[in-house]
């Protein structure tokens, strides 16, 4: 914990906090970027850095993106990102009554108790979880790799259908490259650049960053907030009053944040509710209670930090920002999962350090850089997309300096687009690209081993629990899948 | 065509044309019992089953259940002010994706001649060539702020953060 600390002051770790959270909450502040393609933008950038200062940046992009997105909800009633949607109710209603500045000031003093909640439990959560490290085979690895796999049956969103050819399109684009046992070229169509496979770095560019891009330039212009703003924090009778949505929002953010498919959006929502159920003012929610934005705050936030539980230790991305931030460890050669904690005990002090920084620079930096972020939300729309696409075509080509990625980046962001067009939801695609190298190779391994024998997958002990706890994910998505489809047609 | 039918189709068509890219890997006396083939063939086999399910439920749809296939996910979403904002709704204007091409065309462009005009001039010419395509009307201030846009990420790319850019033919010329 004290090396943890100090690497803080020592290294470029602090810096890095500071500068990720302020790219986040000018890239959650703009509607239409979300926390994953503000990471997705900042990720080529990471390439030629020190691995735990590249981490320590996308994840504090994460914690800054977060707050970013509840400027635009309190100020213009349209949530920067998804998260912030609940927060909207309450927030834009204190506006309306003259109260913008308690409003974001309650958003950030919320943000700082969830996101500093979830940065315990994620300490306290994943650390165990690397005594089990050194059991682990090929056999686990790829019964692992299944776990991650049946998250897509609970993110497939309104089809599951859908949800399983997208994942299955991201094992298809995973096998392009070199053979992981013979060594054969697969799907390389003679080309060298493809030997290595397909970089994540370029699908996450390119799904998020200009899908999402090539998405809004259909969009009309949104409405644009206040020109100035200033940001008020609580008074210590309203310190006292958020403390109860407060510790509601932090235990629906854990609680979603290490469920696979979780995310802040249902969380903040769950804790909205459950925060009105609570309340000794009920009749205030909707009317611009401040424990209205409190509770969906703290939450989202707190998912935030509670979203790298599954990440860390297993290499699971259970969100979209998630697999953007597995992308950048994977970049610089780190695979997250229970060797992690072995091999690179300091990148991950290192991070729990940046996280800790990030929180605590999200107060200073939320408040000083309000005014320069309405600066940036108020520009015109065409400027804005100008400027993200030269960032983006200029990020991909820094990381291997070739134009073949950039013009492969393009391609995915087309992808990226026809996937939204087609209401295919993305993250079982990042899925499918980002395990089913690992899914492959250790399948394969593992039955090399066991001479062909399937039933070494049952008779490992490890690898029997992880295959169990993904068929109760895939049959619990299931049932709930079915659920809502039978109380749709009935309604 | 609905976009079940569109995506069926489409997915149905690459798993083809997969399945028969994965006959063309060449054996290998290094191969495992599953071999470099196995896994590709059968997510291959299992993207047309899905395929096929999506084209097959979209048409039963639209000819068997029309009147009933007023489910949740075709009636109209309640317009809320929270919902309609999101970047969670579909695109549905022809409109939308044209834009869409075009500014993937304008990235394409930018690809094709930043080997020869350098990483300035595309750059400047990319960012024209956006802020014109989304709507802003074209004058003396769209061309500074993308000359001055590209020189600005030279600067901070090149200079400050040391990383490399395409040059170009100047070089050579000069």
């Amino acid at each position: 914990v004290i090396g943890a600390l100090t690497s803080i002051f020592t290294t470029a770790i602090g810096p890095a906090a500071f500068a990720g959270v302020a790219w986040g909450i000018l890239g959650g502040a703009l509607p239409g970027i979300s926390p994953s393609i503000t990471m997705a933008l900042l990720l080529p950038f990471t390439y030629g850095m020190d691995p735990t200062v590249a981490v320590v940046l996308l994840a504090s992009t994460y914690v800054g993106a977060e707050y970013g997105g509840s400027i635009p909800a309190i100020l213009i009633r349209t949530p920067g990102t998804n998260a912030a949607a609940a927060t909207v109710i309450d927030g834009y209603a204190m506006k309306e009554q003259g109260k913008a500045g308690e409003a974001l000031g309650i958003s950030l003093y919320s943000g700082l108790v969830g996101g500093l909640f979830g940065l315990v439990m994620l300490v306290l959560l994943t650390k165990p979880l690397s005594t089990v490290a050194l059991a682990f085979t090929p056999t686990s690895y790829f019964a692992l790799g299944v776990l991650g796999l049946s998250v897509i049956a609970s993110v497939s969103g309104e089809s599951l259908i859908r949800g399983l050819m997208a994942g299955l399109l991201g094992l298809m684009i995973a096998t392009v490259g070199t053979d992981p046992v013979t060594g054969l070229n697969r799907f390389t169509f003679g080309s060298p650049e493809l030997l290595s496979g397909i970089p994540s770095i370029l699908v996450m560019v390119g799904l998020f960053a200009i899908g999402e891009l090539l998405a809004q330039s259909g969009e009309a212009n949104l409405p644009s907030p206040a020109a100035t703003a200033r940001i008020r924090f609580p008074n210590a009778a309203l310190w006292r009053r958020l403390a109860r949505p407060q510790a509601i929002g932090s235990l629906m953010g854990t609680l979603e944040g290490v469920m696979p498919g979780g995310g802040g959006t249902i969380s903040a929502f769950l804790a909205y509710n459950e925060a009105r159920r609570w309340s000794r003012h009920q009749e205030e929610f909707g009317k611009g209670s401040p424990e209205g934005i409190a509770a969906p705050e703290a939450a989202n936030n707190t998912v935030a930090c509670t979203a790298l539980v599954p990440m860390l230790s297993l290499g699971i991305p259970s969100s979209n920002s998630s697999a953007v931030l597995l992308s950048g460890f994977l970049m610089h050669g780190l695979v997250p999962g229970p060797m992690l904690f072995v091999k690179s005990p300091d990148v991950i002090n290192g991070l729990f350090a940046g996280l800790l920084t990030a929180n605590i620079a999200m107060v200073i930096v939320g408040y000083v850089i309000m005014t320069p972020c309405l600066w940036l939300v108020n520009r015109p729309k065409p400027y804005l997309m100008a400027f993200i696409y030269a960032f983006v075509v200029s990020g991909v080509y820094s990381v291997e300096a070739s134009l073949f990625h950039v013009g492969l980046a393009l391609g995915f962001g087309a992808l990226g687009f026809a996937m939204r067009f087609f209401r295919v939801p993305l993250l079982p695609m990042v899925l499918g690209v980002m395990l089913g190298f690992m899914v492959e190779s250790n399948y394969r391994r593992a039955l090399t081993l066991a001479s062909g024998d399937a039933l070494i997958f049952f008779r490992d002990p490890i690898s029997a629990v992880l295959l169990g706890i993904a068929a109760l994910v895939v049959t619990a998505s299931l049932l709930r899948h079915l659920g809502h489809r039978a109380a749709s047609v009935n309604s | 065509m609905d976009r079940d039918f569109a995506f069926g189709t489409a997915s149905l068509v690459i798993s083809v044309g997969y399945y028969w890219t994965t006959t063309l890997i060449p054996e290998s006396q290094l191969a495992d019992v599953i071999g470099p083939r196995g896994l590709p063939t059968m997510y291959a086999l299992l993207l047309g089953g899905l395929s096929l399910i999506l084209i097959g439920r979209s048409l039963g749809v639209r000819f068997w259940l029309k009147p009933a296939a007023t489910t949740a996910e075709s009636r109209p979403q309640p317009d809320t002010a929270v919902s309609d904002k999101t970047r969670s709704k579909p695109r549905t204007s022809k409109d939308g994706a044209r834009r869409a091409v075009g500014t993937l065309l304008i990235g394409c462009l930018y690809v094709a001649v930043v080997p020869w005009l350098g990483y300035v001039m595309s750059l400047a010419g990319l960012l024209f060539a956006t802020i014109w395509y989304q709507g802003a009307v074209v004058n003396r201030q769209v061309v500074i702020v993308s000359v001055a846009g590209a020189v600005f990420c030279w600067v901070l790319f090149v200079l400050l953060m040391r990383i490399p850019q395409p040059s170009g033919l100047w070089p050579s010329l000069l």
